[in-house]
């Protein structure tokens, strides 16, 4: 039996006929900073709207349908299960799941806030059955084999961008160093390594003894997911590694961003205990720091002010690294209200979905999946709370200070990897771009800032 | 350098006449600017040119480019057929010219010795080009090149050994480490690099396949003929330039391992996720949802190894349909916009009336019953409906010039946005004076489909009872301030830069330069 729940002290006024009120709803934006425009999707020319948009008409816009997005999440927290129904209803009429990039985007949304529903409040009962559908759908997130994975990477300059940037600093850094310790912590299994292994390969003094260190967050982590363990993933990058007549060790340690990685941190430790302080140690941090949890997160069992993100950071400097690299989302998921990140993830993942119609097919399988992963970080993002929310990325600025906060000044990256990256997304769309940010790299699309790259040294 | 080396094989072997076996295949073939002076100098119309298959086959369908052709595949369904007679003295040498006066071959002597070649040029150099590569948007006029195209599209540069193409390093790089094909290669580390000759470079002149000339005349459809003798032919000359040399297997004998580069997983995904089906739609239909996408690369890995001897051929056959179904794959699946559209238009058609519709076809309108809208009510809706947009894109034309262009970038402060907000009259789900008033209500109407009849009330297919209570204003309450919405940016209330802000991104190319953007 579904409950009404009146209780909603913060639900705004009602205003009956409020279209003729020009004030109305103007709560709603308040605070909402409108920072991009909305391309058409895919289109260059706005006199030429697309066919879908003249059927759905004034509808379908990023703004009304983030409006009715926030006002599907308002009536979720307030437990109004009818209301909950009833936009979502409009949505999914609004915003088919194989529409164009608004309408993809929303239908993300719209089954992130039914997985929200079926996990909170009055609502539950309500959405359950459709949840465990969308569940049923979202927990087949494709597993890549590694030869799939590596292309899959390179659909987009998502990852590749952090990959280039952080391999130039890291070969700048280990100039002269003879053995070479790579800490990878990243969410792509390894995909950046080859080119790291290639580069330092060719690297003018000959290639150094290479250790690479892995995290192994387990199957749990945020995709992509591979299916392929460690151990063999492990075993080809040595292979490779010999075929470019570089020395390496492999080491995976099973880890959680749960908890700090404070198993990998401890392994470190003990390491640097025992070497002689000749090697160069590389922590390299690729998209994978925002899922330990920062101080919103709940449910730590520490101080209050100290979250475990600040703490990983200071122990990652007590390591005392050569270089620390940090490629992640310009993005900030982590308001504590659900409205709150879903206008962030909202006003930031459009950029997925409006980039992946430049080179995909609608109905790709490769497209599938990798919608399937934005959808998977939409849903995280809205519907999960406590550590099971892992996407909590920060933006830039808030990510240099903690770094800056833990003892690092940063690096500037040098002009060969700003040209190289240029390069690189010259074979792209584009929309792809890139801009310097103070030291740090930027990767934008269309003008907004996608993901940044950054490197520390201890200071 | 437009003739079609290969396709004049075809033709001389489908003429009826038979002449001498010896030398059919060459001999039809003469270069651009030296034509056989006795020759018939042929100048075919534009429109000649272009067609295709124009002498069909009544009882199967196929299509022939010339009706002698089509005489001799009549003769296989025991049909009447007549082929001209020539006498064998009368047998005069054509050529053709371009009917296109700017160009070169439009000039007798510089005409082209066959038909397909004259055709093809045409098509190349003054036809559209409607083929385009989806790879690196290269278009093309004439298929075969399209497909030639696709199958090397990017092999310039890096080449694994289990056949897929990279047109970056770091791509190749990173592929290449998780590839089998670099596991298998260690494990042969000792065998020589004997890479140069086995990357192909040597075999154009020796590999030509077998002319076409004495095969019998019942197997000269002229079409699949030239076509196979192309492909070998490229797909050697694509090889050729493989920079890569210390990648390349030791031993060209070696099979290839199971490719799963992009392209063919893609093109060799059985279906595609029910699209079609609108969200909700498909999750009471779980089972659609839920469909598992299948690994491709098992089929793949079915490849004989018999086919791999020349991985080069092997890749061609595989590739070359994949490219067909690739371009099957194309135009998305449609999204059934009947649905959608009808959804959409009842709901702003009972924004007008005062949700008169009844509830039955108001469902079906929503999109729930997809195949069986109510004709008459989607129909007029939809008048309503492009009615509605047409004022609605006036009004974006409108405040094009001022807002967009010089929008860019687009400045970060908060936008008023009171258009949208107060535009949806979304903001007021609920009443100061305590009684549930949400959008249900304002969206139902009086026939609220969510109170009185419990068997439609379930939209959602949850089984779940409605209250009763919420019973009052109905759809039009909420679909009218839409409207609003509209009128209000119309009536420039709000600010242009709304829009302008919404839509600046079009007015200036981004930092990039265009041409390196495949779609952009």
């Amino acid at each position: 039996m579904m409950q009404f729940t009146h209780a909603a002290v913060t639900a705004p006024p009602l205003y009956p006929n409020g279209h003729h009120g020009l004030g109305l709803g103007l709560f709603l934006d308040v605070g909402a900073p409108r920072a991009r425009p909305w391309p058409a999707a895919g289109s260059l020319f706005p006199t030429l709207p697309p066919s879908s948009k003249i059927s759905l008409g004034n509808l379908n816009s990023a703004g009304c349908m983030e409006q009715l997005l926030v006002h599907c999440a308002n009536a979720i927290e307030a437990n109004d299960a009818t209301l909950t129904q009833q936009i979502l209803w409009v949505l999914n009429n609004i915003a088919p799941a194989d529409g164009d990039s608004n309408q993809r985007l929303t239908a993300a949304f719209l089954c992130a806030l039914v997985a929200r529903a079926s996990r909170t409040g009055a609502c539950k009962a309500v959405t359950a059955a459709v949840a465990a559908a969308v569940e049923s759908a979202a927990l087949h997130v494709h597993r890549f084999t590694a030869v799939e994975l590596a292309s899959f990477v390179d659909l987009t300059p998502w990852h590749r961008f952090g990959y280039m940037a952080a391999n130039h600093a890291i070969l700048e850094a280990v100039e002269g160093f003879s053995v070479v310790h790579v800490v990878d912590l990243s969410t792509t299994h390894c995909m950046q390594m080859p080119t790291l292994i290639d580069m330092l390969a060719s690297r003018a003094e000959g290639p150094p003894i290479l250790r690479l260190t892995v995290a192994d967050v387990g199957c749990s982590g945020p995709p992509p997911a591979l299916d392929m363990s460690y151990d063999e993933l492990g075993a080809k990058l040595v292979n490779f590694a010999r075929s470019r007549n570089v020395t390496m060790d492999f080491r995976m340690v099973p880890t959680s961003p749960a908890d700090a990685l404070t198993s990998l941190v401890d392994q470190l430790r003990v390491q640097q205990l025992v070497s002689d302080g000749t090697e160069a140690l590389i922590v390299n941090c690729h998209m994978l720091l925002h899922t330990v949890p920062d101080e919103t997160a709940g449910s730590v069992s520490l101080t209050q002010s100290v979250s475990l993100r600040t703490m990983l950071l200071k122990s990652i400097r007590t390591l005392d690294p050569t270089l620390v690299v940090v490629a992640e989302e310009d993005a900030d998921f982590t308001a504590g209200d659900v409205v709150g990140r879903l206008r962030a993830a909202f006003n930031f993942l459009w950029i997925p979905y409006d980039a992946v119609d430049t080179f995909l097919p609608k109905g790709s399988e490769q497209r599938r999946w990798y919608e399937a992963e934005v959808g998977w970080k939409v849903e995280n993002v809205l519907a999960q709370e406590g550590v099971d929310r892992v996407e909590r990325q920060e933006d830039r600025a808030r990510w240099g200070q903690r770094m800056r906060g833990a003892g690092f000044r940063a690096v500037a990256f040098g002009e060969e990897a700003a040209g190289e990256i240029r390069t690189m997304l010259n074979e792209h769309a584009a929309g792809w771009g890139m801009k310097r940010e103070d030291d740090d790299l930027m990767l934008t699309w269309k003008g907004h800032n996608v993901v940044f790259a950054s490197a520390w040294a201890p200071s | 350098m437009e003739v079609d080396t290969s396709s004049a094989t075809a033709k001389s072997g489908g003429a009826p006449p038979l002449p001498p076996p010896g030398p059919p295949a060459k001999k039809k073939r003469a270069l651009p600017g030296m034509p056989d002076p006795d020759a018939e100098v042929i100048a075919l119309s534009p429109k000649t040119l272009m067609a295709t298959n124009r002498f069909v086959c009544e009882i199967c369908n196929k299509g022939f480019q010339r009706d002698q052709n089509l005489q001799l595949h009549r003769r296989g369904h025991n049909l009447p057929w007549k082929l001209r007679q020539r006498s064998g003295k009368e047998v005069r040498k054509r050529v053709y010219v371009c009917p296109e006066p700017s160009c070169v071959h439009h000039d007798a002597s510089r005409a082209l010795g066959d038909l397909t070649g004259i055709k093809k040029h045409f098509c190349r150099k003054h036809g559209e080009k409607k083929w385009k590569c989806d790879k690196c948007s290269k278009k093309y006029a004439v298929q075969s090149d399209w497909k030639a195209h696709a199958k090397t599209c990017g092999s310039r540069e890096y080449r694994c050994d289990c056949g897929t193409l990279f047109s970056r390093r770091d791509s190749f790089i990173t592929h290449r480490a998780f590839c089998d094909a670099l596991a298998e290669e260690s494990a042969k580390a000792r065998a020589p690099p004997a890479e140069d000759g086995s990357s192909g470079a040597a075999a154009p002149p020796a590999l030509p396949p077998p002319p076409a000339a004495p095969v019998p005349l019942q197997q000269l459809p002229p079409a699949p003929a030239p076509q196979q003798h192309e492909e070998p032919e490229r797909e050697i000359g694509a090889a050729a330039p493989e920079p890569v040399v210390q990648y390349t297997p030791p031993a060209p004998l070696m099979p290839s391992p199971p490719s799963v580069n992009g392209a063919n997983v893609s093109a060799s995904t059985s279906s595609v996720a029910a699209t079609s089906q609108s969200l909700l739609g498909s999750m009471f239909a779980p089972s659609s949802v839920a469909q598992a996408p299948q690994y491709p690369e098992r089929a793949l890995a079915a490849k004989p190894p018999s086919l791999c001897l020349a991985t080069d051929a092997a890749s061609a056959q595989f590739s070359a349909p994949a490219a067909d179904r690739q371009q099957q794959q194309l135009p998305p699946p449609s999204p059934s916009p009947s649905a959608h559209m009808s959804a959409t238009a009842l709901l702003q058609k009972a924004a007008q009336m005062g949700a008169t519709s009844s509830s039955s076809s108001f469902l079906r309108g929503l999109g729930l019953d997809i195949s069986s809208s109510s004709p008459a009510s989607t129909s007029s809706g939809q008048h309503h409906h492009h009615h509605h947009q047409q004022h609605h894109q006036e009004a974006m034309q409108m405040q094009f010039p001022e807002g967009s262009l010089q929008q860019w970038p687009p400045r970060l402060e908060p936008e008023p946005a009171p258009m949208m907000s107060a535009g949806l009259g979304l903001g007021l789900p609920y009443d100061s004076t305590g009684g549930p008033m949400g959008l249900p209500e304002l969206m139902m109407g009086q026939s609220s489909l969510f109170s009185a009849k419990p068997a439609t009330l379930d939209f959602l297919g949850l089984g779940m009872s409605p209250t009763g209570a919420t019973t009052s204003r109905g759809l039009p309450v909420f679909m009218q301030p839409m409207g609003g919405a509209v009128g209000m940016a119309r009536s420039g209330t709000g600010p242009p830069d709304t829009f302008g802000a919404g839509r600046g991104a079009q007015g200036k190319p981004w930092e990039r330069n265009p041409s390196s953007s495949p779609i952009l």
